[in-house]
């Protein structure tokens, strides 16, 4: 008898922990629901409290699937393109008006496929670098053309003009928005043309009236000749107005001359050009001492300036011996009470030729000697650097460095102005 | 099948990731150098020449993605337990980047030739020239998109309008060799012919990608 009690009391302890073991079960299970709506009423039994938590929790589900279609839906039909690429820069998804933008033909057999199979794009190949990278969300505006491999058609293609802006998501996934810029540009190019027609047409019956007035000015009665004179004058206006206009368009042509400034912070500008030349450095081994402030403010064209470091940066690990240090100082300096930013680019390379140094900055000149500092760039590289930095009423300088021996440019840019 | 599907179903071992990841860059080697065609010929033939500095850019980083590759391709092969096809597609890329690179190499020259043709007023040659370099640029095009979807197919079809290309070269080399009543120098014809033999090689360089995609899917050479 006692050994049924102990035996009897032996299996109610087990069943009391097991039951124990299951409620903590149930409510390690309930908080794995826990959702605002569920019930903290302790009587409720556990079961009928997790059977109200599944309930919630699928309704839930539901919801988010019907938000995850409409969100899927909107972003199919959006007016703006879309694609996204996995870390492998394999093609993931791409919407309808992507898919018109980039020409792409037999979307979504094409899913999980390179991108690059797909789309030829040396500039969306670059962006979606540059993103995963930097982790940074990036703007790009290039002419696009897409593949075509009938000869004949080629010559009539145009390529469109695109700008795509970029987003890292998580997992180094990257996501690009794509708009058509082709109409904006036609629209802003007709009214351009549009305007010099005009101003064209009528530069011409306004010198014409002019040279009338003054012939009739010799030939008038005295007390008429004040309005004949007021006559004049107002021509006068209207061909210096034309005149005006005819000069500002002239600018547009050369787009140099038309800078965009916005705030940019050189320093970082610099590194991020660097990096973009990061595969030739190592291919030379070529490393790059920087000596910069924390960070320099200037009102800038962003793009150009870039194009102006690529350019010199680029030089100078052209012309450096493997293995060299390209070094590269940022002073803030003043001269008078105008403050400005000096940037010292020094290579350890063979340097310019005293021959070629006075002509360097010319356009299409081309050095003499086989080794010469010049020879890359035909012409056209450190010419166009000047005119940028000229635009941005900076100045550059060439010399050979007394200690390397190497080539150094002198860049100086205004830190105060407005351009 | 595509290039970057091919072998899928072992999709994620180390060696299918290095794979695709050559692929990625032997396709990037190809798009730069169709921008390079592109830019040259816009400084050839629409007197464009601010673009001869991007082009020379972009051909030192053509170089270095070819060296990278090379080596790439080495580190795969020696590597144990690979299937025939495999090794067909990397010896395959050993060739074809090789092609890919002259290609690179030949539109850098024709930039430089645009340079020193500048000076000279525009040959009625030069819309046909034009014309076979459209061609040519086609059919760098399909030889890239045959490489992408690993089309065997392909191969002939471009080897195909090579001929057109051969036959172009053939009229212009006439048309310019036997020109009579030369006034002033001879420099622009000089040029010309070497635009023309640069295309012509070209051509020839697209139509061996071509046949090397017909290598990797077939086994069999043309």
């Amino acid at each position: 008898m006692r050994q049924f009690l102990l035996g009897f009391a032996i299996a109610c302890v087990g069943l009391i922990w097991l039951r124990h073991d299951q409620n903590q079960q149930i409510l390690s299970l309930l908080r794995l629901f826990k959702h605002p709506d569920s019930r903290k009423d302790s009587k409720t039994p556990l079961w009928i409290q997790l059977r109200y938590a599944i309930k919630l929790s699928l309704a839930h589900q539901e919801k988010l699937a019907n938000l995850l279609e409409i969100s899927q839906a909107l972003l199919q039909n959006a007016p703006i393109g879309y694609l996204q690429v996995d870390e492998e820069d394999r093609l993931i998804y791409c919407n309808h008006q992507a898919e018109q933008i980039l020409s792409l033909q037999g979307w979504p057999s094409q899913k999980h496929r390179l991108f690059l199979e797909v789309i030829h794009s040396y500039e969306l190949d670059q962006l979606l670098g540059q993103t995963r990278d930097q982790q940074t969300p990036a703007v790009k505006e290039w002419l696009y053309h897409p593949v075509c491999v009938d000869g004949n058609q080629l010559k009539q293609q145009q390529g469109t003009f695109l700008k795509a802006s970029s987003l890292p998501l998580p997992e180094r996934q990257v996501g690009v928005y794509l708009e058509n810029q082709q109409q904006l540009i036609e629209l802003s190019q007709n009214h351009h043309q549009w305007f010099i027609d005009l101003a064209h047409e009528l530069r011409t019956p306004l010198t014409a009236i002019n040279l009338v007035a003054e012939y009739l000015a010799k030939r008038i009665a005295e007390e008429d000749r004040p309005w004949l004179q007021q006559l004049q004058n107002q021509t006068h206006r209207l061909i210096e107005l034309v005149q005006n206009w005819l000069e500002l368009s002239r600018t547009h042509q050369h787009p140099l001359k038309t800078l965009q400034p916005q705030s940019v912070e050189l320093c970082s500008l610099i590194q991020e050009v660097w990096q973009g030349l990061a595969l030739l450095g190592e291919e030379k081994q070529i490393t790059l001492d920087i000596k910069t402030p924390d960070q320099v403010w200037l009102s800038a064209d962003r793009t150009r300036l870039g194009q102006v470091f690529t350019n010199v940066l680029h030089n100078a690990i052209k012309h450096s011996p493997a293995q060299a240090v390209v070094y590269l100082e940022i002073h803030q300096t003043s001269s008078g009470d105008s403050p400005y930013v000096e940037v010292n680019v020094i290579d350890t390379g063979s340097g310019f030729s005293s021959a070629d140094l006075p002509y360097i900055f010319e356009r299409y000149y081309r050095g003499n000697s086989d080794h010469s500092y010049h020879e890359f760039g035909h012409g056209l590289g450190l010419a166009i650097v000047e005119e940028i930095i000229l635009a941005h009423g900076g100045s550059i300088t060439a010399r050979n460095h007394p200690e390397t021996a190497g080539a150094w440019l002198q860049i100086t840019l205004p830190t105060d102005s407005q351009i | 099948m595509s290039l970057s599907l091919y072998g899928a179903q072992a999709d994620d071992t180390t060696f299918r990731k290095k794979l695709r990841r050559l692929e990625q860059n032997v396709l990037r080697m190809g798009t730069m150098v169709e921008t390079t065609f592109r830019l040259s010929h816009q400084a050839l033939f629409n007197r464009d020449l601010t673009v001869v500095d991007g082009i020379s850019r972009l051909d030192d980083e053509i170089d270095c993605y070819y060296r990278q590759i090379e080596v790439s391709c080495t580190e795969l092969i020696i590597q144990q337990g690979l299937v025939a096809q495999d090794l067909r597609i990397i010896s395959a890329f050993m060739q074809l980047v090789r092609d890919i690179e002259r290609i690179g190499d030949y539109a850098e020259d024709l930039s430089e030739i645009a340079v020193k043709l500048f000076a000279y007023p525009v040959h009625s040659c030069m819309g046909e020239i034009e014309a076979m370099s459209h061609h040519a640029q086609a059919m760098l095009a399909k030889s890239l998109v045959a490489l992408g979807d690993l089309d065997g197919t392909s191969g002939a079809a471009i080897k195909r309008l090579d001929d057109v290309v051969d036959d172009a070269y053939d009229r212009l080399y006439q048309t310019i060799a036997y020109q009579r009543d030369i006034v002033g120098v001879v420099e622009p014809l000089v040029l010309m012919t070497l635009v023309i033999r640069s295309l012509e090689r070209m051509a020839d360089h697209a139509t061996n990608i071509g046949q090397r995609v017909s290598y990797i899917v077939t086994g069999q050479r043309n």
